[in-house]
């Protein structure tokens, strides 16, 4: 029954902070830049039309079906991060599943996508769909072994079990160990694709990549999927570092806060390319992982 | 030789029928006009049904038939488990051979008497000595076995024929010599020829005549028994010769040599373990060196030639070890390779009748137009190589589990490594069989050839169930194995036999 | 006769089936010297017996098809004999024989098919001899110590022995598994092997040497305490096993990237595959093996998959180059489908059970703490994703890059019935992940570790935690339906585009003759990548090719020694004689 309560909620509290983070990023970027910035919501508003538009173009079945499988990916990946702890509500599916679940749950929106794209039979966006799975095998690696090492320090592949073993500051893992921080920090603002690792989607170099066909509401699925999936990625990196939260408000403030140490990193560096970004996984956060695992279990 | 016959008992059934059987039939040979083929088979098979009679009678101890006086003095033969054994088997290949000439050799120089008295000299020869008890009677039927297998390589009377005749005559007579110089040798330090009194006067006679005896020996039966390095003149003879003479020559002659080697080395020699090591390396010398040389090999006849000297090697490293599990296992796989090489070699030959050349190039896809022989093939060359459920893993088995029982690993390492260079060049030819070819190939197919009738596949088909069945049921031969062996190592006992003491 | 013969290796088939479902009491058969050969099935065989007996038909019926020549069949009949013979083996000789059926009859399935060429079929036959000659020597070498031939525990012995032993055996299912850099001879013969050949080849034959490799843990069971190092948290033994493994999916995955033959990249996939199922048995524990058995029956459910798919393009296309396929999801929807739930499952993506193995695999290595080890495999599982996308997308979608992939049909029913029972084993056991943990914990038991025992059959449950198959599969699916429900009940309509080169396309309108197939790129600019690029530039195959032509060479010197002139053997013969004769004299004594 309490799901009944339990998946709307939770599909909107990422929905709307989702677009109201992303929203808040153009400004924050504007400013930096010296512009004015388009309004905190315009990327609701521009999804809103989106959905609102008469006629979409399609490329077939599976070009259709693809955006689908995305959007019940990301709404599955949603439903199973627990958001709260020491409470019943909020929890969606997450007693039924884990994080290595939650990990793979991620990678299903990417497949759904590269169906699609590959169904459309656009050069551009096929390649843009390569270099995605290329960086994601760069990123995935440093990744899983900051959370392999999470979990061998909590002894559990359970999400709520690991929040709920850091209740107060001093025993969060960011505090408890900083490094697995850093290790997976990197590779979390890849996986977001948000710059510097964004070359997938970069509208010059691949004429941006696996979007390229997606227009009208099929584009508007899209979106919506995105920002749902980041928030359910930062609700995870929440839960996994800063204790997760016990209620709405906490919650939003940890998210608001990691949120603008990526959005700030994002704002300073410049692009990578593809081989550069797997190089760079490959060797700075895996070896500081390395570190941390002989620091952590050998010493 | 009538003489013999006529001191004997006739028409009961004893060892001496075994040598003067062939030799009366063949010298009848004029009487028997068409039906030459089917007495040579017959006669074989009669004699192979004796053999195992025969075998039946000797389990507790050796048949001695004396043929003029009573031994030491006079001439005996010497029918025991082993021997007998050793005779059935032999017996049974020429049967088959024999069917397999009635059946499919339709080529002229097969047609004629020649080739029938020689096989019968053959036969005869081999027979005497698996049977002789006496060194100056081997040597007489190491003569007569020698001759009939010139003649015989030389049948088919063209250059290649005549060439091989040739020089196997040459090296038969070399061998001849170290023999006979051998048996003078004997004669003239012990004052005795039959084998048992040598056996026991051998131990007396000053060390270095030993030694030159023993060398003598070694290269004179060393060069008919295959041994590597006195096996090189095998692949020339071979290839010149016809296959279904090869057969002969690797399924039966070569077999009763090296029975003679370790009958006489087990004999002999009080403590065989000295010489016994010298033969089990000088076996996986000749193993390993002639398994890496068939590797090169573009010809089919010379393949299989270095093939058997392979699996010659590999028998006299598991007789050398004289020890009883071993020798048994050792002897089996004597027993799978005639069986094996009999089933190539006249695979070969049913292939060289449809083949402009026993070449590489020409057999590629040949399979297509025999697919049975071309899986007999298959069939024996997975025997060869000791793979299961084929006779020749279960004997290869046996002599390696004999060898893991003892705790000596280098021969087991050896026996691996030749069947991992034999696997590589029987199954490239293999792959050539029933590699597809292209179209215009086909198309030139020699017509005009002989057809191979089905009946000519039946000795064929035998070889194949027994490889099979052997391999499936190796406890049908355990018992006349491991007797064989015990009778072939009991140096005591054949002494005793003959002598009435025991040395 | 034909029909005969037919009907007679059908039968033949379905006896692991029949095996596995009736099996009572064991079979004896008496060898030479006492020795006997015992037949019975255990838990560990009962395991792998199952493999085959869902796999065996499954590979027979496009075998069926008309165009198929008779001896396939046949030889296919021998090697289900060969396999089930060493799964029901009790003893190490039992288990030879059919590991050796096994081999030639397959090399004999591959040697017959057209496309074979001789370093095929010699790299073939010749790794799989020497280990099979390796497996006979070690096992000549417990005979040697316990005098018997029977499959049970070595104990008390020495270091040395352990060793020797263990490498024996190690090497012989290495080899058999392809483990680097052993592997050479798979790729090559997977794909020249006649298609249906190498479903089997890649499903069936390739797990005895997992159930080999899980023998050893039966006949070794010291060894892993032999071996403690505490620094590991685990056995050295195992641990070096487990990067063999790894190293082997990492090096397999990225070479199966590269790959652009549809079968070649399969076989890539399938050494990087059961390069999982070494590093789970590395790891070991009830973790660990159970992992390894869950990855070895959903690799086997997977590869059958794929590989019928893939047989059934080639068999329509007569192409099998992903640059000459395209498009061909309209013209062959199931098989379409086929590839689809086989990717999914092979990438390891949930709700598929490739996950529920993975996840196994994963669980266990954390339990070991080898994070190292875990993090090396999530890497050649990302990157299994290049190749599982460029399996879906180059063949099916895209658009067509040759006259065969515009006009193909959907393949004959042979190929996809099999297709859809396999698609139907996929789903069923992804929704119940439970059922692969159930049918390992008899074997875990056997080997003395604790099962897993999950609570119900829709939930795959570890020490750590686990999930919910039937949840996820439920949640999943409700999301799908409505999402797509609620898209349609928003206004506005959806337009087909009017052609396949109605493309955003950087302003310009292709041509139907332009050339917009993306196959060939993919993996092509991971070579830029300065450890992918470095692996790919590398091969052992120059290393084994170097050591035949050694051979060669020294066969070419050996036969040297067998000259054709009769005065030359004459003359070595005396000179032989002389040395030996002098030597003899010179040592004195008697013989």
């Amino acid at each position: 029954m309490r799901a009944l309560i339990d998946v709307p909620l939770m599909l909107l509290v990422t929905y709307t902070m989702g677009f109201f983070m992303y929203g808040f990023y153009r400004q924050f970027m504007a400013r930096i830049q010296n512009r004015r910035g388009p309004p905190i919501w315009q990327n609701l508003y521009d999804n809103l039309k989106f959905f609102s538009k008469s006629e979409t173009l399609s490329h077939g079945p599976m070009f259709f079906l693809g955006p689908m499988i995305m959007m019940a990916g990301a709404v599955t990946t949603v439903l199973f991060i627990p958001m709260l702890k020491d409470t019943a509500w909020l929890q969606g599916f997450s007693a039924s599943g884990n994080l290595i679940l939650v990990m793979f749950l991620m990678v299903v929106g990417p497949l759904g996508n590269a169906l699609a794209v590959g169904a459309s039979g656009n050069p551009f966006g096929v390649m843009g769909v390569t270099r995605g799975l290329t960086r994601l095998m760069g990123l995935e690696v440093p990744f899983f072994l900051g959370l392999a090492l999470i979990m061998v320090q909590y002894e559990t592949v359970s999400i709520s079990a690991i929040m709920a073993a850091q209740p107060t500051l001093a025993e969060w893992t960011l505090v408890t160990n900083p490094l697995i921080f850093l290790v997976v920090l990197l590779p979390f603002i890849a996986s977001l694709n948000a710059s510097p690792f964004d070359v997938v989607g970069a509208p010059v170099e691949v004429y941006s990549g696996p979007r390229v066909e997606f227009g009208g509401r099929l584009l508007g699925i899209l979106m919506t999927q995105n920002m749902m999936l980041s928030m359910a990625k930062y609700v995870l990196v929440v839960a996994l570092f800063m204790g997760g939260a016990s209620n709405l408000l906490e919650l939003f403030v940890k998210v608001f806060v990691l949120f603008m140490l990526t959005a700030s990193i994002s704002a300073v560096f410049p692009r990578l390319r593809t081989e550069q970004a797997v190089d760079f996984f490959w060797r700075i956060p895996l070896g500081l992982g390395v570190v941390a695992v002989i620091l952590t279990l050998w010493i | 030789m009538d003489q013999i016959l006529l001191q004997s008992p006739l028409l009961t059934p004893t060892p001496i029928w075994l040598i003067a059987l062939p030799l009366l039939v063949a010298f009848l040979s004029p009487l028997w006009g068409r039906a030459r083929w089917p007495l040579l088979f017959g006669v074989h098979l009669g004699l192979f049904a004796l053999a195992l009679w025969l075998l039946a009678g000797v389990q507790d101890g050796p048949l001695i038939e004396t043929l003029v006086i009573a031994p030491p003095l006079g001439i005996h033969l010497h029918a025991d488990a082993v021997s007998l054994l050793l005779v059935a088997l032999l017996t049974f290949a020429v049967a088959l051979v024999a069917a397999f000439l009635w059946q499919g050799a339709r080529a002229p120089h097969w047609q004629s008497r020649q080739a029938f008295v020689l096989i019968m000299l053959l036969s005869a020869g081999c027979n005497g000595m698996l049977l002789t008890g006496d060194l100056f009677n081997l040597y007489v039927f190491i003569e007569i076995a020698g001759v009939s297998a010139y003649l015989l390589s030389a049948l088919r009377r063209d250059a290649a024929a005549l060439e091989a005749g040739l020089k196997y005559l040459i090296i038969g007579a070399v061998s001849a010599v170290f023999i006979l110089f051998a048996t003078v040798l004997t004669y003239i330090t012990t004052g005795t020829l039959n084998l048992a009194a040598i056996g026991m006067a051998f131990a007396d006679i000053p060390a270095a005549m030993q030694i030159l005896i023993g060398l003598l020996l070694l290269v004179g039966l060393g060069i008919k028994a295959e041994l590597f390095p006195f096996n090189v003149w095998v692949p020339e003879i071979y290839r010149g010769s016809d296959p279904e003479a090869s057969a002969l020559f690797s399924g039966v002659v070569v077999k009763a040599f090296l029975f003679v080697l370790f009958n006489l080395v087990f004999l002999i020699l009080a403590d065989p373990a000295v010489v016994g090591r010298w033969l089990m390396i000088l076996g996986g010398v000749t193993m390993v060196i002639a398994e890496l040389t068939a590797l090169r090999q573009r010809d089919l006849r010379r393949m299989l030639a270095y093939s058997s000297l392979g699996q010659v090697g590999l028998i006299t490293l598991a007789l050398g070890f004289a020890e009883t599990t071993v020798v048994a296992g050792g002897l089996f796989h004597l027993v799978n390779h005639t069986l094996a090489k009999l089933l190539l070699f006249m695979v070969a030959a049913l292939m060289l009748s449809r083949a402009s050349s026993g070449h590489l190039d020409a057999l590629t896809g040949i399979a297509r137009r025999l697919p049975l022989a071309a899986g007999l093939f298959v069939l024996g060359s997975l025997s060869m190589l000791g793979l299961p459920p084929l006779a020749g893993f279960m004997s290869k088995l046996w002599i390696m589990a004999g060898f893991a029982e003892a705790g000596v690993f280098w021969p087991i390492a050896l026996i691996l490594l030749g069947a991992l260079l034999e696997a590589a060049y029987f199954f490239r030819w293999i792959a050539l069989f029933y590699r597809p070819v292209p179209a215009p190939r086909l198309a030139s197919d020699p017509v005009g050839l002989p057809t191979a009738s089905s009946a000519v596949t039946w000795p064929l088909l035998v070889l194949a169930v027994l490889l099979i069945g052997f391999g499936l049921a190796p406890v049908l031969l355990e018992p006349a194995l491991n007797l064989a062996a015990e009778v072939l190592l009991d140096r005591s006992g054949a002494i005793e036999a003959v002598m009435g003491v025991r040395p | 006769m034909r029909l005969f013969l037919r009907v007679l290796s059908l039968m033949v088939v379905v006896t692991p089936a029949v095996t596995w479902f009736a099996w009572d009491g064991a079979l004896v058969w008496p060898l030479f010297g006492g020795a006997t050969l015992s037949f019975d099935v255990t838990p560990l065989a009962s395991f792998f017996l199952l493999l085959l007996a869902m796999g065996a038909p499954l590979a027979a019926l496009p075998m069926l098809r008309k165009e198929e020549p008779d001896w396939q069949l046949a030889l296919f009949a021998l090697l289900v004999l060969g396999m089930q013979g060493l799964l029901l083996a009790q003893d190490l000789v039992g288990f030879f024989i059919g590991w050796e059926i096994m081999t030639w009859s397959s090399w004999l399935l591959i040697v017959r098919s057209p496309r074979t060429d001789a370093g095929t079929a010699a790299s073939y036959i010749l790794f799989n001899l020497s280990a099979a000659f390796l497996l006979l020597a070690g096992l000549l070498g417990v005979y040697s110590l316990t005098g018997s031939f029977a499959i049970q525990a070595l104990v008390d012995l020495t270091l040395a022995q352990g060793l020797v032993l263990v490498l024996l055996f190690g090497a012989a299912f290495l080899i058999k598994i392809g483990t680097l850099p052993l592997h050479l001879w798979i790729p090559r013969s997977y794909d020249q092997a006649p298609e249906p050949v190498t479903v089997v080849l890649s499903a069936l034959v390739s797990k005895m040497g997992v159930y080999g490799l899980l023998l050893m843990l039966i006949l070794f069971p010291e060894m892993p305490g032999r071996w403690f190092g505490d620094w590991l948290n685990g056995p050295l033994s195992g641990y070096g096993l487990a990067w063999i493994g790894v190293i082997t999916s990492i090096v397999a995955t990225f070479k199966a990237i590269a790959q652009d033959d549809m079968k070649r990249l399969l076989a890539y996939s399938s050494i990087g595959q059961l390069g999982y199922v070494t590093t789970a048995i590395g790891v070991g524990g009830a973790l660990g093996i159970s992992g390894a058995l869950y990855h070895a029956l959903v690799h086997t459910l997977v590869s059958l998959l794929l590989f019928i798919s893939f047989a059934g393009i080639i068999a329509q296309t007569g192409q099998r180059r992903f640059n000459d396929l395209g498009e061909l999801i309209y013209r062959m929807p199931i098989s379409f489908f086929g590839v689809l739930i086989g990717i999914i499952a092979l990438a390891g993506m949930p709700p598929l059970p490739g996950f529920a193995s993975k996840f196994l695999i994963f669980v266990a290595l954390i339990e070991a703490q080898w994070i190292l080890l875990f993090a090396a495999v999530i890497l050649s599982s990302a990157a299994a994703f290049l190749y599982c996308y460029k399996l879906i997308y180059a063949p099916f979608l895209g658009q067509a890059n040759s006259p065969e992939a515009r006009v193909a049909r959907e393949a004959p029913w042979p190929y996809l019935i099999p297709q859809i029972i396999l698609m139907g084993m996929l789903v069923g056991l992804g929704m119940f992940p439970g059922m692969g943990t159930a049918l390992a914990d008899p074997v875990l038991a056997a080997l003395g570790l604790a099962p897993l025992d999950g609570p119900s059959l829709g939930t795959l449950a570890t020490p750590y935690g686990g999930y919910d198959g039937v949840t996820l599969m439920l949640v999943f699916g409700i999301a799908f339906a409505l999402v797509t429900a609620l898209f349609y009940m928003l206004r506005g309509q959806l337009r087909r585009a009017g052609s396949r080169q109605d493309l955003s396309f950087a302003g310009e309108v292709p041509t139907p003759d332009q050339p917009l197939h993306y196959g060939a790129g993919m993996g092509r600019e991971l070579r830029r990548i300065p450890l992918i690029g470095w692996i790919l530039a590398r091969s052992s195959s120059g290393f084994f090719s170097g050591l035949a032509e050694r051979v060669e060479r020294l066969a070419e010197h050996s036969s040297r020694l067998y000259p054709s002139q009769p005065w030359r053997w004459v003359q070595s013969f005396v000179v032989v004689f002389a040395v030996l004769l002098t030597w003899g004299l010179v040592r004195g004594g008697g013989l």
